[in-house]
């Protein structure tokens, strides 16, 4: 294998890049000067090496604490709880939530192998009983597997004197929650509803 | 429930085909052929390639095998990509275009050539019924040939009900999973809400169709020389009372499944649900799947294909294009002189029949014109082949 497919190869496994379109890239990378290409190798370096998730509430971040969780205008009594950390970025670009995250590295599909244990989820609930956690918003995207991570969470912080809301439907069934715009997700948001206890 | 308004003073528009050009789809290599507006009749051996004409055109519409072939499959021996295309009048496009690669396992489809990533936007974007000695297996068979029957021709005309249906079977697949699992930290009982919202919502309109499909039902018996009352009934596995909301439909769903959890843990299967819903067809009150002659049974599987195109008629509001694969062979002659008579009373739709000799093409149908089909080629009827 030349450098060249090795390259094109890699780009390739990218989310929404086919073999044409990594093949492109590779060609427009060698085409440009060489030290733009360097500091491109750099950034991939130090996202790969110091990059980490935050301890907390397992957001991305450099640092010992993640920017959110450190930050201390930010209101730790409410926690959002996400599917990736990336979802994080589009709830913060709807500008209105005060609170803190807390991204649950996933969502629910037995169908894949993926069950609670390899989910934060217990994380989740030890955060909640440890401290002056008002309220839980589930803001896991609104599909079938986001629907059921959702309920499942629900019922594991059961026992914990603590509100768990979910989001409102404003955004399309099966549209991520990382596409959708600020202020369809601020809507969702205001709109959120309290999930009851399932006696069942 | 308000009957559904009569619409007989606004004439459907007639779906149809103009100009088909199929490459590398089954046997046939490359087909291009100018479709006349009242349709043609195709004539070959079995195996030339006929069937699978109408398999392409069906395509069209369901953007799936009509045989239930995987896409990899359709791709002609030896060729990497098939490709459909069709030009057509009074469907939902004009120009529709479904390209397949076996290597990538890529679906292209184009309408009106704008790209359409998702196939239930294309979804009866050429509507067709198609007719079959096979289609027996719709009231001999089991019931899930008469779900996907059912779930087919409802889901082609409502796209939420398509939506329900994914969402229905992502559930369920995910229960199954997790009952197969037997983990505590993969509880079934998280996608029992799904389920019964979805569900509920797929028996609504299950339900709402049967009541609109009854008397037809019972019409076409008639109409088709059956002496007996021909019944339609849904067998719903948590019978709707008259009158049963989203919310009724969806409590008792999510109550059977809470019910039945853990036996489904024992068998490692949801075994109640929409899932496992199913129609029954009688014939005075007695089950023609487990009762019927073979006749009557045919019969009665082209009266559900009858309810099909009144479906998309009434409720899509365009006449479909009838694909008619050898549809009386092995029926007696009155029996074949009734069915023939019930299809092709409806006005001004398009008619592609296929039959094995010149000699089947039955007298109301034998003003189409006629191509000869050999070794997956069409070519206009000469009178050296009669
Ligand atoms: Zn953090």
């Amino acid at each position: 294998m030349s450098a060249i497919d090795d390259l094109a190869a890699e780009l390739a496994k990218l989310p929404g890049i086919g073999k044409k379109t990594a093949m492109r890239l590779t060609y427009h990378l060698l085409k440009q000067p060489s030290d733009r290409s360097l500091r491109l190798a750099q950034a991939l370096e130090v996202l790969a090496e110091r990059v980490h998730p935050c301890p907390r509430c397992h957001n991305l971040t450099e640092q010992d604490l993640c920017a959110i969780c450190s930050d201390p205008r930010r209101d730790a009594s409410v926690i959002c709880a996400v599917e990736e950390a990336s979802d994080i970025w589009a709830i913060e670009r709807s500008g209105e939530y005060r609170g803190v995250y807390h991204v649950l590295g996933g969502r629910l599909s037995p169908l894949d192998g993926v069950s609670a244990s390899d989910l934060t989820v217990n994380h989740l609930v030890e955060r909640v009983a440890a401290g002056e956690v008002r309220e839980v918003i589930m803001a896991t995207n609104p599909s079938v597997e986001g629907e059921a991570t959702a309920l499942l969470v629900q019922q594991a912080l059961g026992a914990a004197p603590v509100r768990v809301s979910r989001i409102a439907r404003g955004l399309p069934m099966g549209g991520d929650l990382e596409y959708a715009d600020g202020v369809t997700i601020a809507q969702a948001l205001v709109a959120r509803r309290d999930m009851v206890q399932d006696s069942r | 429930m308000e009957a559904p308004a009569r619409t007989t003073d606004v004439r459907p528009v007639a779906a149809r085909l103009q100009r088909l050009v199929i490459r590398d789809f089954r046997n046939l290599a490359d087909v291009t052929l100018v479709v006349p507006p009242g349709g043609l009749a195709l004539v070959g051996d079995n195996g030339h390639g006929k069937t699978n004409l109408l398999e392409a055109v069906y395509y069209l519409h369901l953007f799936r095998s009509l045989r239930g072939a995987r896409d990899v499959e359709l791709v002609r021996f030896g060729a990497t990509t098939f490709h459909i295309g069709a030009e057509a009048a009074g469907a939902r496009r004009d120009r529709l275009s479904v390209g397949f690669e076996k290597e990538t396992g890529r679906r292209r489809i184009l309408l009106d050539g704008v790209p359409c990533p998702r196939v239930s936007d294309a979804l009866g974007a050429l509507p067709s019924v198609a007719f079959s000695p096979a289609d027996v297996a719709l009231v001999a068979g089991g019931p899930g040939g008469r779900r996907h029957w059912l779930d087919v021709t409802l889901a082609s005309t409502s796209a939420r009900y398509l939506g329900s249906l994914r969402d229905y079977r992502a559930a369920l697949s995910q229960r199954n999973a997790a009952l197969r699992a037997r983990s505590r930290s993969s509880p079934p009982a998280v996608w029992e809400p799904a389920m019964a919202e979805h569900g509920a919502a797929l028996r609504l309109a299950r339900a709402e169709f049967i009541d609109w499909a009854r008397p037809r039902v019972t019409e076409s018996g008639m109409s088709l020389g059956e002496r007996g009352l021909v019944e339609a009934r849904y067998r719903c596995g948590d019978p709707l009372l008259p009158g049963a909301t989203l919310d009724d439909a969806r409590e008792a769903i999510a109550a059977t499944l809470a019910a039945g959890r853990d036996r489904d843990l024992e068998r490692g299967s949801t075994l109640q649900g929409p899932h496992r819903d199913d129609i029954e067809i009688r014939l005075d009150g007695v089950s023609l799947r487990r009762y019927g002659s073979a006749g009557q049974q045919r019969t009665a599987a082209i009266a559900l294909r009858l309810l099909e195109c009144a479906w998309y008629r009434e409720r899509g509001g365009t006449e479909p294009v009838l694909l008619l694969d050898d549809p009386v062979a092995e029926l007696d002659r009155g029996r074949a002189a009734r069915v023939l008579a019930a299809i092709t009373a409806r006005e001004g739709g398009q008619v592609l029949l296929a039959v094995p000799r010149a000699d089947d093409i039955p007298a109301a149908l034998t003003a189409l014109p006629r191509f000869r089909v050999r070794d997956g080629t069409i070519s206009p009827w000469s009178d050296a082949d009669a």
